[in-house]
């Protein structure tokens, strides 16, 4: 009755087990082997160990006799427990503390030394003491360093007398029985280490190498998505400290510059006691002539004839519909959105903060808010002096002036007055530029209308001219940079010919400061950040191509109009030729050399200082162009230099002069970060790149040798460049958004 | 009769050994090394189907040169693979290339009665390879392993028990022969060594390195000569000498010295007794390094981090590697806690054994390693040990169970204290209402977190589970009944929980262990 028809069930669990005892306990006879049913449980034991004599002679034992017997125990080596010398070698008690015992895992270094000194030291040190007290702690500590100072290699007695502070005699004999007895040893180290695993995995299999580091991490059920989720929190967290670092710093560079202030103001106090000037005078002496002097040791406050054509509130600069990165603004939900086919002016942050580095700085600042001779576009007339200023939401404001010659000004034809500018051209600039000083048109300076008009003939110097694209450009200029480098991008000067002039001077006077290969990796640099913002572009072109598209021929015939008004035809011609009979590298060169040109015009003054650095990477490479293909490889990438080239190859000089933007990374990767980098997007927003400017751009991206480019032929270029924005703002009506050429 | 000198590594003969009951026994042992102090040659040999706890150093006097086996001319150096196919402890089988016939017993013959004599009592043979082609090298690369296997010659003189006995096979003329005590059963057939443990092998991955989560791990890989013999003589820890029972990776400086000294309390090794004199003046420790978790009268049990007490730890790991086969220190220790028990007495907190513990188990581990000193063996600290571990996984609400493999003594202590603790429940239950008590295995597992599969084990050990009209039964008969309330009065020392001040930590959301 062994043997069951049916097959039992499989063990649960979680099904009750009755259990049975003694008496009551049914036949076995009626019980069915489980075996089948329940399978045997592994012990647990390697398999070959299972089988060992002792172990299986003990289980046996167990199962007969519900007990282990004495002979069935699994034999083991014997342990003694004997020795005798035990109390002597642990001395002393130790009581057993009422409280459970809590150790402080870190008050266990205490500092003693690992080597412990054996009968062969206590030999040396019983010798040695006879001359001097050793103690076996002192020894120790010293084997104990000299051990743990040396690897393979041992330390020599010179490295000993470092590391130990002991007299010399102890430190010799113990290093000499130190060196003998390293060498007797047979083990690495005289304090018994266990073998550490090496680095090249040639100890894998060394049975004496233990504890190795766990190379892999063990693996443990984990979340993945909590560790991107904390991932990102890391991310955030880096950001959010970074800002507030940078926000510190700034604070720091606040209160030096006030400490500054304060002690200046201090030493200024002090020397007007000394000189005894309690009512002023002397003060007020020395801040005229020091502003006088400004004026003539800095060309960039010359400012005639600016012509302020100021389109009301009509020219907005557009910022960007929306870009990724303020997608991701910090801010969270209070962050600023924009709406969906809203246009809004680009948030300008750095004015305030950025303009008063440096005395060239605030003195760019004072021209800024100079008063200077402004037209208007529409009505197309002349107000005077008038001083411009961006109001709340992009509103452009005229503060005017009254001066005497307010009626006389104010018959001024406006078109006069670019004649006059644009016909001076191609007259050599260095010439005038002395005279552009006396030109200065403080209000306070009583000057005849005929002596302005002659000033401005004799300078060509350009009145504040309303550009329609210009001002965008401009505006956008002072709007949207952003970047904290661009210290110098709220100056919007008027005189920016006289800037370009005194840069080019400075890159012909200067020498040296860049050498050829620093021009090298700067240009790789301009190359690889080209492609990018050629990626941009690609981008942006999609989006906005068609949108403003409907403009550009309107415009482009415009401009042609005004252009063949009042653009100096021979200047035209020159920079035309130039622009043909240079190499198609080169072309592109002499375009973007515009750019620059222009970019100056747009109310970019350089400074002498930073200027210089800027040219002299060009008299580097010797030779005056240099600055076209410095300025090229900065500008490539941007389309309003693509869009000038295929102009300029049809020797149509009315190219758009809407690249100001193209300058903005090139001139803040260059360092010369005084130069206002007007930010890339804007360039990107306001103008869609034609398939063939991006080849060029690519082509231009992709030249490499310095071109040749006649220094007359940049110079005109840049002349004529500077002209062009003039022009286009004659005819420019407000407009919204910025024509396209049409290639 | 061979000569002393021509006896190398892998020879096997029987050899003299003294048995617990101080008889005479000549068991067949296997020469795994020979050293020459002083003129006197010694044989490390290795007691086959014993324990290599056992294994020792041995004069020729002790060694029977009569029935000396040599090794097979292709296995004749003990390289790290080429070891004779002796597995410390395995019943490893081959065709006996007895004293005569060594060296001329051409080896397909040879192959060939191997795989069709013996196939059914050796699953050695993995089920394709009698396809293969026997031509000698083809067939014994790939197969090293089982082409090695040994026919096992029990000595006469040792005697063994029919029913425990693993098959053996006694040689006769060299070709012929006869499976006796071919009845493995069940048990022995389903883990019959072989196919077992070359899976094993595989099933593991890890060729070079063992695995990470334990510290108790066969490690095959690295089974070569040096891991096989026991390489410190003795240690000297407090009052004690220990006699260490396998290789321990002990700077190997100091596996020359006679005595091994070390610090009762921190465990520091030193050189001797000098040095350990000077350790003592700046050791000031008295008691395990970690936090008092438990004390009852003079038993304590102290809690290590194997992170946070590097060298205690490894000390600890290194002298327990003397006495754990399998216990691997490959790895270090950050990852394990060690829970270390200690007897108190006027001198201090006296180690007398412990266990460690993953921070973190993927398995339901809750032991990796657990030893009791030898000094301290068979008087109940294992189960007092094993019972803190239980108490400890009561604690957190977890079943648990030992990392495997076991020991031998291992699995009899865990035996003992599964059938202990269940049994004192299943007894325990009073009938209610006149109905039979009953419990479910799920229950038992909650109660006592002895995981299910080995509550499940302990029954079938027990014999307890039958089946009696259409539903499982417990029966518990008279023997056990008895035989268990005579092992609860012996069995003396307890855990008490309320003694116990312990509170799991949440390994896992500390990132790093």
């Amino acid at each position: 009755m062994s043997k069951l028809s049916f097959r039992a069930r499989a063990l649960d669990a979680a099904k009750p087990l009755p259990i049975y005892r003694g008496k009551d306990m049914p036949d076995l006879n009626d019980c069915v082997s489980i075996n089948r049913a329940v399978p045997q449980m592994p012990t647990g034991m390697e398999k070959e160990e299972e089988s060992e004599h002792h172990l299986q002679r003990a289980i046996s034992a167990q199962q007969v006799f519900r007990e282990k017997k004495e002979s069935m125990v699994i034999p083991v080596p014997e342990a003694e427990s004997n020795v005798n010398y035990y109390n002597r070698l642990y001395k002393g008690e130790f009581k057993q503390p009422k409280q459970f015992i809590h150790i402080q895992p870190f008050n266990l270094d205490n500092e003693q030394p690992d080597y412990d000194m054996d009968s062969e030291d206590e030999t040396l040190l019983n010798r040695l003491n006879r001359k001097m007290e050793i103690k076996p702690l002192q020894f120790e500590i010293m084997i104990d360093r000299l051990e743990k100072a040396s690897s393979n290699q041992l330390v020599t007695l010179q490295e000993a007398k470092l590391l130990l502070n002991e007299d010399d005699y102890l430190i010799k004999a113990v290093y000499d029985y130190w060196v003998r007895k390293r060498k007797n040893c047979r083990g690495p180290s005289l304090i018994p280490q266990i073998k550490q695993e090496k680095r090249d995995g040639s100890t894998n299999n060394d049975p004496y190498v233990a504890f190795r580091r766990r190379t892999e991490k063990m693996q443990t059920r984990k979340n993945r998505k909590n560790d991107e989720a904390s991932y990102e929190k890391m991310l955030k967290l880096r950001r959010e400290f970074s800002r507030a670092i940078t926000i510190l710093e700034m604070i720091k560079r606040r209160e030096k510059t006030k400490r500054e202030l304060l002690h200046l103001t201090l030493e200024v106090v002090e020397k007007r006691y000394h000189l005894g000037d309690y009512g002023g005078e002397i003060l007020n002496e020395v801040k005229i002539s020091r502003s006088e002097k400004e004026l003539y040791a800095t060309p960039a406050t010359l400012h005639n004839g600016n012509h302020h054509k100021v389109q009301e509130c009509k020219t907005k600069v557009l910022s960007p519909v929306s870009e990724p990165e303020e997608e991701n603004d910090p801010d969270g939900p209070c962050a600023f959105r924009r709406r969906a086919g809203c246009q809004y002016y680009a948030p300008r942050l750095d004015q305030a903060n950025h303009s008063c580095e440096n005395s060239e700085l605030a003195d760019l600042d004072k021209l800024r808010y100079r008063h200077c001779l402004t037209t208007l576009t529409v009505p197309r007339r002349c107000i005077g002096f008038a001083r411009r200023r961006i109001g709340r939401g992009g509103r452009v404001i005229m503060d005017r002036i009254s001066t005497e010659h307010d009626p006389v000004l104010k018959q001024i034809d406006p078109e006069m007055l670019n004649s006059f500018s644009s016909s001076s051209q191609t007259i050599d600039f260095s010439s005038n530029f002395s005279r552009t000083n006396a030109s200065s048109k403080h209000c306070e300076n009583r000057l005849s209308l005929s002596e302005i008009l002659s000033n401005i003939r004799s300078c060509r110097l350009q009145c504040f001219q309303p550009r329609l694209l210009n001002l965008q450009d401009s505006d956008s200029e002072e709007c949207t940079s952003r970047k904290p480098g661009q210290t110098v991008n709220n100056k919007r000067v008027s005189a920016a010919s006289v800037a370009l002039l005194n840069t080019s001077k400075n890159g012909i006077s200067v020498t040296g400061g860049i050498t050829e290969e620093q021009f090298q990796t700067h240009q790789q640099q301009l190359v690889q950040m080209q492609r990018q913002q050629l990626a941009q572009l690609q981008q942006k072109q999609q989006s906005q191509h068609s949108s403003q598209q409907t403009h550009p021929k309107a415009q482009g015939s415009s401009t042609s109009d005004c252009m063949s008004k009042t653009l100096d035809s021979a200047s035209a011609h020159f920079a035309a030729s130039a622009v043909v009979s240079a190499p198609v590298p080169s072309r592109s060169e002499v375009a973007k050399e515009q750019n620059t040109g222009h970019n100056n015009i747009n109310g970019v003054v350089q400074p002498s200082g930073t200027s210089k650095t800027l040219y002299s990477t060009n008299m580097a490479l010797s030779s005056s162009p240099g600055i076209s293909a410095v300025q090229l490889v900065r500008t490539v990438g941007h389309t309003t230099t693509n869009h000038l080239i295929p102009a300029l190859c049809t020797s149509s000089p009315q190219t758009l002069p809407m690249n100001n933007s193209c300058l903005t990374n090139a001139v803040h990767l260059n360092n010369v970060s005084v130069v206002s980098p007007v930010n890339v997007h804007i360039n990107t927003r306001t103008s869609a790149p034609s398939p063939t400017a991006l080849k060029l751009a690519t082509v231009a991206a992709s030249m490499d040798r310095v071109p040749k480019v006649t220094p007359s032929s940049a110079i005109s270029s840049i002349a004529r460049e500077n002209h062009e924005p003039e022009r286009l703002g004659l005819n420019g009506i407000a407009e919204t958004t910025v024509a396209m050429e049409v290639t | 009769m061979a000569e002393v000198g021509e006896i190398i590594e892998g020879c096997r003969l029987p050899v003299l050994r003294r048995n617990q009951d101080n008889e005479d026994e000549w068991p067949l042992a296997e020469i795994l090394s020979v050293k020459d102090i002083s003129g006197r040659k010694l044989f490390y040999v290795h007691y086959i189907d014993f324990n290599k706890r056992l294994d020792e150093w041995v004069t020729h006097e002790r060694l029977d040169l009569k029935k000396i086996q040599f090794p097979k001319k292709e296995a004749k150096t003990p390289t790290k693979n080429g070891l004779p196919g002796s597995r410390p402890g395995s019943p490893e089988r081959e065709v006996p290339a007895s004293a005569q016939a060594s060296g001329k017993t051409l080896p397909i013959p040879v192959q060939i009665t191997l795989r069709f004599n013996l196939p059914k009592e050796r699953e050695a043979i993995p089920g394709g390879e009698p396809d293969q082609p026997l031509s000698s090298s083809s067939c014994l690369q790939p197969n090293h392993r089982s082409t090695k296997r040994k026919v096992e010659v029990v000595s006469p003189a040792t005697p063994v028990p029919s029913e425990t006995a693993p098959a053996s096979v006694f040689p006769q003329n060299g070709a012929a022969r006869r499976a006796v005590a071919a009845q493995p059963g069940r048990k022995r057939k389903s883990n019959c060594l072989g196919t077992d443990e070359d899976s094993q092998d595989s099933s593991d991955g890890i060729p070079s390195a063992p695995r990470m989560t334990g510290s108790l791990v066969s490690d095959r890989s690295h089974d070569d000569i040096v891991t096989r013999m026991k390489n410190i003589e003795c240690i000297e820890l407090g009052r004690h000498r220990l006699k260490p029972w396998y290789f321990s990776p002990y700077p190997q400086e100091l596996t020359t010295l006679p005595v091994l000294y070390l610090c009762e309390f921190c465990l520091k090794y030193g050189r001797s007794l000098k040095c350990l004199q000077r350790h003592l003046t700046k050791c000031d420790l008295r008691h395990p390094p970690g936090n008092e978790i438990y004390r009852k009268g003079t038993i304590s049990f102290f809690e290590i981090d194997g992170r946070k007490n590097k060298s205690y730890s490894q000390n600890l790991c290194l002298l327990a590697k003397c006495f754990l086969d399998h216990k691997t220190l490959y790895y270090g220790t950050d990852p394990f806690l060690f829970y270390v028990m200690t007897e108190y007495d006027c001198k201090g907190f006296h180690i007398v054994g412990y266990f460690s513990k993953e921070k973190e188990s993927t398995e339901d581990y809750n032991v990796a390693c657990i030893l009791t000193l030898p000094p301290y063996q068979r008087r109940g600290y294992g189960k007092l040990l094993i019972e803190f571990s239980y108490e400890l996984s009561k604690v957190e609400g977890k079943t648990g169970t030992p990392e495997k493999p076991l020991s031998d003594l291992g699995l009899l202590s865990y035996r003992s204290y599964w059938s202990q603790t269940i049994l004192e429940i299943l007894m325990g239950l009073k009938s209610e209402s006149g109905e039979r008590p009953q419990i479910t295995i799920n229950e038992i597992s909650e109660i006592t977190s002895i995981k299910k599969e080995d509550v499940i084990s302990t029954l079938q050990y027990l014999n307890l589970i039958n089946y009696y009209k259409g539903q499982y039964i417990l029966t518990l008969s008279e023997d056990i009944v008895d035989g268990h309330e005579r092992a609860m009065l012996k069995r003396l020392l307890r855990i008490d929980s309320k003694c116990l001040h312990f509170t799991p930590k949440d390994w896992s959301k500390r990132g790093k262990w």
